[in-house]
């Protein structure tokens, strides 16, 4: 009985919490319309402001402007009809380096080794008196190549040893008259064997100059100890083998 | 029930009356209640309903009442590549409102007249006694200045944001791209001739894109500016045009007017002296008259000779000659000497009425067709006899507009095809009109290499830019003043096209009473001062035209060479 006479109160109720619902519903439509509007709102006012700073950027950079600031601190001009390419080739061309010098050296080159056959083919001779020179120029040329590589040596170590190599270079012309069959000994023995009173002082200075080279090393703060004496041990040992060539 | 009541009681008279009034009554006061409940529960509903709608589909609190576009209040207009001529923006303007002022007016007048110096405290004392309710006291305030007047803090003046045309490039293209009125309505130049398409809301979006070119408007502004100055020029007209469409890529008048300042502008600086000013152009008109000749099969050719006297006797009158024969000589030799008196025997042979036929084919008896309204119309001849078929001719007695010449040169190398001028860029908006045939094919492609000798080694050499192949024609003509032609004032002009091998753009160039200078040894013809000007305008604006400068490439030279004395030694020479 009671159940039936609250069944309208029900309805009620029940249709309120419809209409509620629908009306929560539609509020969260209106407000989320709201904030996409803003945010339209938003995007509409910043391409504003865009256009704005990209109107004023566009007036405080005026051609003409720039053509006064070319005139008083550019001074650019238009590129002449020679400053033009037509192509990849003429670019290429402009690019390309200068080969004179290098040219020149391939044909004292090539010319060094043309007389070889000659003798074979005149059995003269002067024509193996003539091909005698060639036969020692490949050596210098050799020398020459073994020359190029010391510098890199000289740069990797300290100031010091280039001094010590040209003061063990002089030495070294006198060495071959004196043992022309030239073995591996150590610098200080070969030029002790020399017998001069020069000799001693010069392997005490190529000493202290190793023993400084050692020292450098070892004053080195970038790189870690034990490897610096290894790396300058190292190094020491070809750069004296370099030496003696 | 309440009848036999009724009559049990019935004797009872009073009291049934009684009864009777009581339920009148009673059932009247149920009515009225019921009316009011009624009344009452009807706007309570209506409220609610109302309610209910505006929840649903109402306005609130956040909404902005329809956000729309970015569509400015007044259309922008651009050049060919996008950038903007003019724009509409938000501007401070200050102003005031002197009856509601409240501080000391005395004060506030040494305040405003402190910031704003352009008046004295004097003239703003006036102003804020005069009574009246609103004055301007500064447009396009600059943000400092406003706020500096926010800082006296004096609640009548009243600072606001108003749309104002701001034209970014200042006085670049200010002839074409014209200016508005206070009222932001268009009253020159593009403004005037499209207001409505600018300020209707329904087209104002979409900007109104130019065929002006900013970077070869401003190169040429800059030397033709440059060579009025060197040459103490009264004025300056210039024309960039792309030959086979018909667009103009620059225009300039000059002196310059600056659209930002509308008001300060003098008639001088406002007469558009490329499409308003009508000249005299003198011998760059001599082409045309050849190009007729030939078409009409009078001049067969380049090698054609003429019998060029010092003087000509002519009609009563005589024709001379600034660089004078005295000898036969061919139709190349008159173009590449500009000769007045072979150019008036092949337009005397031409007729009066065909030279009037051609000129009206080219457009040159009608004002200029383009889209601006600032046009001129021509001037010629009032009585066109044989005499005046000779002097027009050679470009004496018909003034038109430099757009004109430039148009009509666009006519003769675009294969004789003629396409009206327009200043709006072709495109998908704007097509290219299918135009009309002027001349034959034949005759354009002759003309060139009769144009490249004139530059080469006629009287327009300083036009020549290395590489760009320039041919063209000079002209000098005397000035009209009180209508008498001056001895001593000329006007002077150029009209250029390259590449000559395959025309692509024309150059028209004038200066209006150039003075002679040291470098010029005194002269004053177009050979001297504009011929120069398009020759350093074409080496800075051809590479941004994408015209290949190529040292090697010329037209066909053989087509007039034989025909000009001591050519052929030169060549052997060079």
């Amino acid at each position: 009985m009671s159940v039936r006479s609250f069944h309208s109160v029900y309805m009620a109720g029940a249709v309120a919490a419809a209409a509620l619902g629908c009306y929560l519903v539609s509020l969260r439509v209106a407000s989320e319309r709201a904030a996409l509007e803003g945010v339209e709102t938003r995007i509409v006012q910043t391409q504003s402001d865009i256009r704005m700073l990209q109107t004023e950027i566009g007036t405080r950079g005026r051609l003409d402007q720039l053509e006064q600031w070319n005139a008083s601190a550019l001074s650019l001009s238009a590129p002449a009809a020679n400053q033009f390419v037509e192509d990849s080739f003429q670019l290429a061309k402009l690019a390309a380096p200068d080969h004179r010098l290098e040219v020149k050296a391939p044909v004292v080159m090539a010319s060094a080794p043309a007389p070889a056959p000659q003798p074979v083919l005149g059995n003269d001779q002067s024509d193996q008196a003539g091909a005698s020179p060639p036969e020692a120029s490949p050596q210098q040329l050799i020398h020459e190549a073994s020359l190029k590589i010391e510098p890199r040596d000289v740069q990797e170590t300290a100031p010091f040893v280039p001094a010590a190599a040209k003061a063990k270079a002089k030495p070294e012309p006198l060495a071959p008259k004196a043992t022309p069959p030239k073995s591996r000994p150590e610098p200080a023995s070969a030029i002790k064997a020399t017998s001069k009173k020069q000799a001693p002082k010069l392997s005490i200075a190529s000493a202290h100059s190793e023993g400084k080279s050692i020292k450098l090393a070892e004053a080195d703060p970038l790189a870690p100890l034990p490897y610096g004496k290894a790396r300058s041990a190292h190094s020491q040992q070809p750069r004296d083998s370099d030496r003696r060539k | 029930m309440n009848a036999p009541t009724a009559a049990l009681v019935a004797p009872r008279l009073e009291r049934l009356r009684l009864v009777g009034q009581r339920r009148q009554i009673l059932s009247m006061m149920h009515q009225r209640l019921m009316l009011g409940m009624l009344l009452y529960a009807g706007i309570v509903a209506i409220i609610a309903l109302r309610l209910v709608y505006l929840a649903a589909f109402g306005v609130h609190s956040g909404e902005q009442g329809g956000v729309p576009a970015l569509v400015p209040d007044r259309g922008d207009i651009i050049d060919r590549d996008g950038e903007p001529l003019a724009r509409t923006i938000n501007a401070w303007s200050i102003a005031i409102h002197p009856d509601k002022v409240i501080g000391d007016k005395l004060a506030l007048a040494g305040r405003l007249a402190q910031v704003m110096p352009e008046h004295s405290e004097a003239d703003y004392f006036a102003m804020l006694k005069s009574g009246k309710s609103f004055i301007y006291l500064q447009r396009r305030a600059s943000p400092d200045l406003v706020q500096a007047v926010n800082a006296i803090g004096e609640p009548g003046i009243e600072i606001q944001r108003e749309p104002v045309r701001l034209y970014p490039q200042t006085t670049l293209a200010a002839h074409v791209v014209g200016f508005s009125n206070i009222d932001g309505h268009g009253a020159y130049g593009i403004e005037r001739a499209f207001d409505k398409q600018l300020s209707d809301p329904a087209t104002r979006g979409a900007p109104i894109q130019l065929s002006i070119s900013m970077k070869i408007q401003q190169a040429l502004e800059h030397e033709l500016s440059d060579a009025m100055t060197h040459f103490s020029a009264l004025g300056a007209a210039g024309v960039v045009m792309d030959v086979h469409t018909g667009e103009v890529l620059a225009m300039t008048s000059l002196p310059a007017m600056n659209p930002n300042a509308p008001g300060q502008v003098t008639p001088d600086q406002m007469f558009n002296r490329a499409t308003q000013g009508v000249y005299e152009l003198g011998s760059t008109f001599k082409p045309f008259t050849l190009a007729m000749a030939m078409d009409s099969g009078t001049v067969s050719g380049p090698g054609q000779m003429f019998n060029c006297p010092k003087v000509l006797p002519a009609y009563g009158h005589l024709v001379h000659d600034t660089h004078p024969f005295g000898r036969m000589c061919s139709v190349a030799e008159i173009m590449m000497e500009s000769s007045n008196i072979g150019m008036a025997q092949i337009a005397d042979q031409l007729g009066t009425a065909r030279q009037q036929a051609w000129l009206k084919k080219m457009g040159f008896l009608s004002p200029v067709e383009i889209e601006l309204k600032e046009r001129g119309r021509p001037l010629t001849p009032r009585s066109w006899g044989p005499f005046e078929t000779m002097t027009v001719g050679f470009g004496q007695g018909i003034a038109v507009a430099p757009l004109q010449l430039a148009m009509g040169y666009a006519t003769l190398f675009d294969g004789g095809v003629y396409h009206p001028p327009t200043i709006l860029k072709i495109g998908p908006n704007h097509p290219l009109s299918p135009g009309r045939r002027v001349f034959t094919a034949d005759t354009s492609y002759r003309m060139r290499s009769l144009l490249r000798l004139v530059v080469m080694r006629g009287t327009g050499r300083k036009a020549d830019a290395p590489g760009y192949r320039v041919g063209g024609k000079t002209g000098t003509a005397q000035k009209v003043i009180n209508g008498r032609y001056s001895q001593t004032v000329n006007i002077t002009s150029f009209a250029g096209v390259f590449p000559m091998d395959d025309p692509r753009y024309v150059i028209v160039v004038m200066l209006d009473a150039p003075h002679a200078t040291p470098e010029t040894y005194g002269f004053t013809t177009a050979g001297w001062n504009v011929a120069p000007v398009v020759s350093r305008t074409v080496s800075r604006i051809a590479p941004m035209l994408g015209v290949q400068p190529d040292l090697n490439r010329e037209p066909d030279m053989n087509e007039v060479l034989p025909y000009v004395q001591g050519a052929q030694q030169d060549t052997k020479k060079d």
